[in-house]
């Protein structure tokens, strides 16, 4: 093994075998190592001791309302392409305790002990590093932040992955955001029959790796995962034509347009998109109390725009119809979220279109609504 | 777009390290004002928080209820209260609100605030003002009648077009002739009058047609339900009072107040933190878009 | 030959501002005044239309009786306003609202059957009376929409 000096932008070879020294590197640093698991016939992310407990072999059919398991070609671990569950619920949990107050003189605090949790990610995509950066920039801004995200955030290790095998409903080259990796991530495999070539994304992954020792790849094999990756490329069936978003979307004439009226038809106000998508936000508070009245607690749960109590005000749902909400979605997923935030809502993952019951293919939608208003 | 829009600054009464944690405020005073709408004054329990607390007219601030939530109120008192109490003119209505109907002086409320932004009241000085309200859209335009009252000099025409139901329905008559002395005209009606009722019968926006107003250098203020919003820009810019000069304050169903939890979109505004109160400039393009 | 006296009070109106000296000769010529009254009734629902009214000074009410709720008074004229204003339309032949002076003040009345007649025989002057008439019902009509959206409603009451 040559004794060679490791930097940021260093790809170097870790056999499939020491991967696991890694995962023990990560725990001994204090990290929690979350992966990708299966789990009845899905693929879930939850808390992984090794490789052995990922997936080995598998991939993922994909098509709007379509999500089945198949066993593919090779051994490989990540040749899947995820399923509903994202790394959101790490950082942005689907219910979580705000406080509790008890009744004394007035109202008091009941302090109570929460440690963060410091997660190491195994296995993020292009298009869920995408989505962790745009949900950064909601939750951690200048005038306002939300601790529990930032705190999870601010400790977390990033292992990204590059995709070789897209799905069917996937379109993360019109998003900008995949298959290959972009944006920040601490290390950055592809995957190969026997090795992981790892990319040093930080310093923090850089120490991480520098206990042990590694063989830098060699030229042949750097040029399998660059033909792989271009072949990943070519395999991308789905695509978004971005060039008039988010305009076409603002656009009163578009907002007005019949089309809305024909996907409200078939959409189920079900919720399921905003429930799977990665840069969902939308949170609400709940409230709870004990018997005697004499403790209260907030706690906060992801919310949906879908939701017909989302919108109420006192007398009424401002948005009553299946009509209103679709059009809220997409028009703010692809389109005022723009203006909000400085890049659209989209990382071109395809879970809104996979895991949405009606198989309503919301790319087709965005073409329709093209067609309509500029015929 | 959003560089139109003046940035409201960071709130003084709520935890920032802690999400959505209020600070606590006890019940000084309540003041009934019609049926099933009451004032609330309001003071913080911590002197650190009274003494940083300080919110511009048009601001509201989140009351928070344990065991039932939280709700968007406007500020109604006067901004530079002596005692500096902060009152909530608040009309029973959902379940926050109806069981804070039943409290009693020296309870306690959370309070997270101030939130949004507010009456350019300094943009708009030297002009003819004109404020449009209905029902329970005059308590978040109170501040400014305050506001008004302090700098009286530095507006020109000021004239109060207020609407409600009925008679008995009209909100703080016994500031009425104090406002009036003021010189702020006030142009009162109700919708429906009986033989008592020697004022005026009929509708905030049509009272535009009965002005001169000088469109070159009025501005309009307006808050009440958003169908009464909508017929007085009607009349306004029938009138050719730029959009940029009309101000609209808005209501949706606020949760976060900071922008976060998504509910109170408009378009790209997030109306707790981009509003309530905006130019209808920046509104034009969605205000006849229904159920948006 | 009108009462100048007349011809002055009109003048005061904007609208009649915008009239040619003969067209408000005209109208002047068939137009009386009268001071009217705090809680003076100038005309009752059911009576027979024979003016139409301009409040020169003070406020009139329109009112119509509804059993068990007594007199609803659903629009007051402020100055300047027209009232009245349906007995110049073909086919109304009697007030569908009483009116009844709010505030001491003075009303100018125009007599409705030869108001007709003018604007029969003098068709420009016709068109721009029938014109001012279209506005004053436009928003009569916008405030008549508002109020039967009843925006100040609580919404629980609607739904009970």
């Amino acid at each position: 093994m040559l004794d060679i000096t490791i930097s940021r932008g260093t790809t170097v070879a870790l056999p499939k075998a020491e991967f696991d020294l890694l995962l023990a590197d990560l725990r001994e640093n204090g990290y929690q190592t979350v992966g990708p698991r299966q789990q009845d016939e899905s693929i879930v992310y939850s808390d992984v001791q090794s490789l052995a407990d990922l997936p080995r072999g598998v991939q993922t059919e994909q098509q709007p309302g379509h999500f089945r398991l198949v066993q593919g070609a090779s051994n490989n671990y990540f040749d899947f392409i995820p399923a509903a569950d994202s790394w959101k619920k790490f950082l942005f949990p689907p219910r979580v305790e705000l406080f509790t107050v008890r009744k004394g003189q007035g109202w008091e605090y009941v302090e109570t002990e929460t440690d963060t949790p410091r997660y190491a990610l195994i296995g993020v995509r292009g298009c869920e590093l995408a989505a962790i950066e745009i949900q950064d920039k909601i939750f951690i801004r200048p005038d306002f932040y939300d601790p529990t995200y930032r705190l999870r955030r601010e400790g977390l290790f990033i292992i990204a992955v590059n995709c070789l095998h897209p799905a069917g409903t996937c379109f993360c080259t019109s998003m900008g955001s995949g298959p290959k990796v972009e944006g920040s991530y601490d290390l950055c495999l592809t995957e190969l029959d026997d090795i992981f070539l790892v990319e040093i994304g930080s310093e923090l992954g850089r120490s991480l790796l520098s206990k042990r020792k590694y063989d830098l790849p060699s030229a042949f094999v750097q040029n399998i995962a660059n033909q792989k990756l271009a072949r990943a490329v070519q395999e991308m069936s789905r695509s978004l034509d971005t060039s008039d978003l988010p305009g076409l979307l603002t656009e009163p004439e578009t907002l007005e347009a019949a089309r809305w009226d024909d996907v409200a038809k078939r959409c189920l106000s079900c919720g399921n998109c905003t429930q799977v998508c990665p840069t969902c936000f939308c949170w609400d508070a709940t409230d709870s109390v004990n018997l005697t009245a004499t403790q209260a607690s907030r706690t906060r749960v992801w919310d949906s725009c879908f939701n017909p109590a989302y919108s109420y005000v006192f007398g009424g749902n401002t948005r009553p119809t299946i009509r209103a909400r679709y059009r809220q979605w997409l028009t703010h997923k692809f389109g005022a979220w723009k203006e909000q935030f400085g890049m659209l809502g989209c990382t071109g993952c395809g879970r809104c279109l996979t895991w949405c019951p009606a198989k309503i293919d919301h790319l087709a939608e965005i073409a329709a609504l093209r067609a309509e208003v500029n015929p | 777009m959003t560089s139109l829009l003046p940035q409201s600054a960071p709130p003084t009464a709520g935890h920032p390290g802690r999400l959505i944690q209020p600070d606590w405020a006890e019940i000084v005073r309540i003041t009934p004002e019609t049926e099933g709408i009451s004032t609330f004054w309001l003071r913080f329990i911590d002197p650190q928080v009274r003494e940083r607390y300080h919110f511009q007219p048009g601001q509201f601030n989140m009351l928070y209820l344990p065991g039932y939530g939280e709700s968007a109120i406007s500020m109604s008192s006067d901004p530079e209260d002596e005692e500096r109490l902060v009152g909530h003119t608040i009309r029973f209505v959902g379940t926050v609100t109806k069981n804070i109907g039943r409290l009693k002086v020296g309870d306690v409320l959370g309070v997270r605030g101030p939130f949004g932004t507010s009456w350019p009241m300094k943009q708009i000085e030297g002009r003819d003002l004109v404020l449009a309200c209905g029902g329970i859209g005059l308590p978040p335009l109170r501040p400014a009648i305050y506001h008004i009252i302090r700098n009286r000099e530095k507006y020109g025409k000021v004239t109060l077009l207020y609407g409600a139901r009925t008679p008995k329905d009209l909100m703080y008559p016994d500031e009425h002739e104090e406002w009036k002395r003021h010189d702020i005209q006030m142009e009162i009606s109700v919708d429906r009058g009986d033989e008592n009722w020697d004022g005026r019968v009929g509708v905030v926006p049509m009272w535009f047609y009965n002005f001169r107003i000088d469109p070159r250098n009025t501005a309009v203020l307006t808050c009440g339900p958003e169908i009464m919003i909508r017929f007085v820009i009607y009349e306004g810019l029938a009138r050719r009072i730029p959009a940029e000069r009309i101000f609209v304050s808005l209501e949706r169903n606020m949760k976060c107040g900071q922008g976060s939890c998504g509910h109170c979109q408009i378009g790209p505004y997030f109306i707790c933190k981009d509003g309530p109160v905006f130019p209808f400039s920046v509104l034009q393009r969605y205000v006849n878009v229904e159920e948006y | 030959m009108a009462n100048p006296e007349v011809i002055t009070e009109l003048k005061k109106i904007p609208w009649f501002g915008t009239l040619s000296p003969e067209h408000l000769e005209k109208l002047a010529e068939i137009t009386t005044l009268r001071p009217v009254k705090a809680g003076e009734t100038l005309f009752k629902e059911g009576d027979k239309q024979d003016y139409v009214y301009i409040v020169l000074e003070g406020r009139v009410a329109l009112e119509i009786f509804v059993p068990h709720r007594g007199k609803v008074r659903i629009y007051t004229c402020e100055q300047h306003d027209v009232f009245g204003w349906s007995s110049v339309t073909p086919l109304v032949r009697q007030r569908t609202a009483g009116a009844t002076a709010v505030l001491n003040g003075k009303v100018a009345c125009m007599d409705a059957e030869k108001l007709r007649q003018v604007c029969d025989q003098d068709r420009d002057l016709g068109y721009l009376v029938m014109r001012r008439l279209a506005n004053v019902v436009a928003s009569r009509l916008m405030v008549t929409r508002l109020q039967l959206i009843d925006m100040f409603a609580n919404p629980e009451e609607k739904n009970a």
